[in-house]
């Protein structure tokens, strides 16, 4: 069987070229090269396998320079033409995971090459990509190469060969939210005796089925005052002043916009649209009050029905935003709302 | 509870033809999701649900009847019975749609199936 | 109580002019297995064939499968309250045919379910293709209700599997293992250091076709109890159930329960299996929860360390797993709970019908919406005319090779929620 062909993605720092004072360093392809942890991969890969080229970015360049890098580097990938494209292991950096798993997934969704990457499980790009691209999990640093790479050269090959992947236990990738059934060494209720034997010692065991993750917030007490209270609006609906000064994306939001509604009565098709990609917008451009209804707490403000309407809204796009995004932008303008002596918020979503 | 205390919202006919005299039977000429979506409707005007929405092992969308017994009276929106009929309702998605590709005897079956399954909670129910 | 349970291996079934058992080979007259079956006027005939592992051979509408036992001393027989009079079994000698079963099949319902392939990947998923298998296809009287063919097959079945195991009677085990436990006091005295522990086997009740009988009785008119373990290896506890190939328990997954002889392995190790608990899987909510504080209570009174809780069928019961996993661990008893999955044909949607954080510990059979072909098979035991018409199989079911495109809850047993096989998921 012929070689397979990869194309390995690293940083300046497993190039070899500097730490964080060339993280501004601009993507290269270095076409012939295995560098740094290429050289593990290949040893791994054996006679199965190749690095045909390296593609080294700084961490900082890719974050900053985002689609000008995206864009780069997949024509570098495109040209290179491999059977399967492997970034990292990034461990436990985190501009370094995040861009490992943004390009692999751009590699496998926009050039239909299968791709794979590794990270530690705490590496906020294992969050935001372990449902876009397999994703091996690896130790929080360096030192665990070895191990990283004799889970995630083995699984490349597999990609490489469209052969049938198995379950997250068996290859060692983070369970990406789709079951896979495969055959244990030991039958059920084996399994649930030795996990109960663990549990009952208070050790350590793995659950086969984690339940969906549950982060309940508990609700507040009630509002005792409402006809005195300042109630302000945030909405993951996407709703932004016409034209989205902001930019905020239409999914995968890196940020979220405040905006000022002093004076503002009722959101118009003229005055205000949604930016959000995951649904049909055309309702909500039509009249945005029905994402945030600014024109209803405004009557009810004029009724005495409640105190004052807040005058700032907060507003992103919930379309595939990480839950780690969604929860430091709201850490932000939480602060920002308790400061302005806000007493409720009505959260609103699509 | 008394047997006039619950209702039954039902598409199977077979329910509506051997109960109608005896019970509440609401009896709508609608798919299995939608008895799920009208029961939800329901419990979100305060209803409580008496029995369990995927009661039977077989599956939605292969059978196409489906009959549930809810309270005739109405309180707070009862959160469990929200829980328990959400969830039925995500869980019929799963399965591939084949609830017309049957000869006619079999739909017998499926009636009688599901009259049976509702009969044993309305013996708990009128028991009690 | 003590059950000594003699094994007799099976290694061949042969029909023959005179059944008997001789040299491990099982000899059976059709004729007599024939009138045992039709004792029952509501059965017009009985067809008998024998499928024997690695044969192109597929079994289906498969109803039930049992083992054959011989109550050999002790009280009571096997299937109390059903074939044999009501007295308490559990303790004294039994024997049992192991590496055969007896399987019945009928089309009860049109949709009626359950394949099991001799050979092939099909094969690979339930557990009966590693049995001699002695197939009984049951055709009843015209016009009976579902519900009585049902009832005549049941027994059919049963009274078969006693025929055959009487004729164990008088031979010699060629392995015994020995079941015992003790009194509650018992056990204090005896394992003062050991973790107190339990099984709490959910029991399918909802209704026609989803019945169990416990001693003969209904299960869901029972409110949870306590048992020996070892009452179920006499036959204790049958199955009255057809729907739900994959995951719903046959009498033989009854007699041999794996939770209950895995525990075994670990009683007065690692811990003291104290009982077998059983409790039901009603439609009624409140049944529900009325069962759900018993287990939880039970558990409590016991003083129980741990439990493991088995499952049996789809969606409905999911309610029940969590109720009870959820008021057992709020006792203090730690608890891990067996299930299997229905996460989509693509393996991308919510696997159960309920959830609760509380569930930390769960085994899981697998995902019983996985698309397995069953290639064609060279002969068929029952018929395949309905093959089409069950649960998980589309209109694409049957290929145009003959092969058979369907999901893995076509299969019997095969992601068994007492965590009867090695199948799982991730």
């Amino acid at each position: 069987m012929a070689k397979l062909k990869v194309v390995h993605y690293i940083n300046q720092f497993f190039a070899q070229i500097g730490g964080e004072e060339k993280a501004d360093y601009p993507a290269e392809l270095r076409v012939g090269e295995i560098v740094g942890p290429g050289q593990a991969l290949t040893q791994q890969f054996g006679e199965d396998a190749e690095i045909v080229a390296t593609i080294i970015c700084g961490d900082s360049y890719f974050n900053e320079n985002l689609e000008k890098a995206k864009a780069d580097i997949l024509a570098m990938v495109k040209e290179q033409a491999p059977d399967v494209f492997v970034a990292g292991p990034a461990f436990n950096a985190g501009r370094y995971g995040v861009a490992c798993g943004t390009i692999a997934a751009a590699v496998q969704e926009e050039l239909g090459i299968p791709a794979v990457t590794g990270m530690y499980v705490e590496n906020p790009g294992a969050d935001m990509f372990k449902t876009h691209v397999y994703i091996v999990s690896t130790k929080n640093n360096a030192a665990g190469m070895r191990d990283a790479v004799k889970k995630l050269a083995p699984l490349a090959v597999k990609l490489g060969r469209g052969e049938a992947i198995g379950a997250s236990s068996q290859e060692g990738y983070m369970p990406n939210g789709v079951r896979v059934n495969f055959f244990e060494k030991e039958r059920g209720s084996q399994r649930a005796v030795k996990m109960l034997i663990k549990k009952l010692a208070d050790k350590p065991f793995e659950t086969e089925f984690p339940m969906p993750d549950f982060d309940r917030v508990d609700p507040n007490p009630a509002v005792k005052d409402i006809a005195h209270a300042k109630i302000a609006l945030v909405t993951s609906g996407g709703i932004v002043p016409k034209g989205n000064p902001d930019h905020i994306e239409s999914s995968s939001a890196s940020h979220y916009g405040e905006y000022d509604i002093a004076g503002v009565m009722d959101l118009t098709e003229a005055t205000y649209e949604t930016a959000h990609g995951g649904y049909d917008p055309v309702y909500a451009n039509e009249d945005s009050d029905r994402v945030l209804p600014v024109d209803v707490l405004r009557d009810m403000e004029k009724e005495g029905k409640i105190g004052e309407l807040h005058h700032l809204f907060y507003t992103t796009t919930g379309n595939g935003t990480a839950v780690a995004s969604s929860k430091a932008f709201a850490a932000e303008f939480s602060q920002k709302l308790k400061n302005d002596g806000v007493d409720a918020v009505i959260l609103t979503s699509t | 509870m008394g047997s006039r205390d619950y209702m039954v919202i039902t598409n199977n006919p077979l329910v509506l033809d051997r109960l109608k005299e005896t019970r509440h039977v609401v009896y709508r000429d609608i798919s299995y999701e939608e008895i799920l979506r009208e029961v939800r409707d329901r419990i979100h005007e305060g209803h409580t649900l008496l029995s369990h929405p995927l009661s039977g092992s077989v599956k939605p969308n292969e059978t196409p009847y489906k009959s549930i017994m809810i309270s005739e009276g109405k309180g707070e929106v009862d959160e469990a019975s929200l829980k328990l009929i959400e969830n039925a309702i995500q869980a019929c998605r799963k399965f591939i749609f084949k609830s017309d590709l049957y000869e006619a005897p079999v739909y017998d079956d499926f009636q009688i199936i599901d009259l049976t399954l509702l009969e044993s909670g309305m013996a708990s129910a009128d028991a009690g | 109580m003590r059950l000594e349970m003699g094994h007799i291996y099976i290694k061949d079934i042969q029909f023959a002019a005179e059944s008997k058992i001789e040299d491990g080979i099982l000899y059976v007259s059709e004729e007599a297995v024939r009138a045992v079956a039709l004792e029952d006027e509501k059965i017009k005939s009985v067809s008998f064939d024998i499928a024997k592992p690695g044969e192109s051979v597929r079994i289906t509408p498969v109803k039930d499968v049992i083992e054959p036992r011989v109550k050999v001393e002790g009280r009571g027989g096997i299937f109390p309250g059903v074939i044999a009079k009501v007295d308490t079994v559990g303790e004294g000698k039994t024997y049992a045919l192991k590496g055969m079963a007896v399987v019945t099949a009928g089309k009860i319902v049109g949709f009626q379910e359950g394949i099991i392939d001799m050979t092939g990947p099909g094969a690979d998923y339930t557990p009966f293709s590693k049995t001699l298998n002695l197939v009984m296809v049951c055709e009843p009287v015209d016009d009976i209700k579902p519900h009585d063919y049902e009832k005549a097959v049941r027994f059919a079945g049963f009274r078969v599997a006693v025929y055959l195991g009487e004729l164990a009677r008088e031979l010699t085990p060629d392995e015994t293992k020995v079941y015992e436990t003790c009194t509650i006091k018992e056990g204090m005295e005896k394992y003062p250091d050991l973790p107190r522990v339990a099984y709490v086997q959910m029991l399918q009740s909802q209704g026609l076709l989803h019945d169990t009988y416990v001693y003969g009785v209904d299960a869901k008119k029972i409110v949870p109890t306590i048992m020996s373990p070892t009452e179920i290896m006499d036959g204790a506890i049958v199955s009255g159930n057809c729907v739900s190939a994959c995951d719903k328990n046959p009498t033989y997954v009854h007699l041999n329960n794996p939770v209950v002889h895995d525990m075994f392995e670990q009683h007065g190790k690692t811990f003291n299996f104290v009982c077998h608990i059983i409790t039901n899987e009603n439609v009624y909510l409140a049944d529900k929860q009325r069962s759900s504080d018993w287990t939880a209570k039970l558990c409590k009174m016991l003083d129980l360390d741990g439990v493991i809780v088995s499952q049996e069928g789809f969606g409905n019961p999911d309610t029940d797993l969590i109720m009870n996993c959820k008021k057992i661990e709020a006792e203090g008893v730690k608890t891990v709970i067996i299930t299997d999955e229905y996460a989509g044909r693509d393996g991308k949607s919510q696997s159960l019908a309920d959830s609760d954080p509380a569930a930390d510990a769960v085994v899981t059979g697998g995902n019983a919406n996985q698309v397995i072909i069953l290639p064609k098979l060279d002969k068929v035991i029952g018929t395949l005319d309905y093959v089409t018409k069950i649960a998980g199989a589309s209109e694409e079911t049957l290929r145009e090779d003959g092969s058979l495109e369907v999901e893995l809850q076509v299969l019997t047993g095969a992601t068994n929620e007492t965590g009867f096989n090695k199948l799982s998921a991730r």
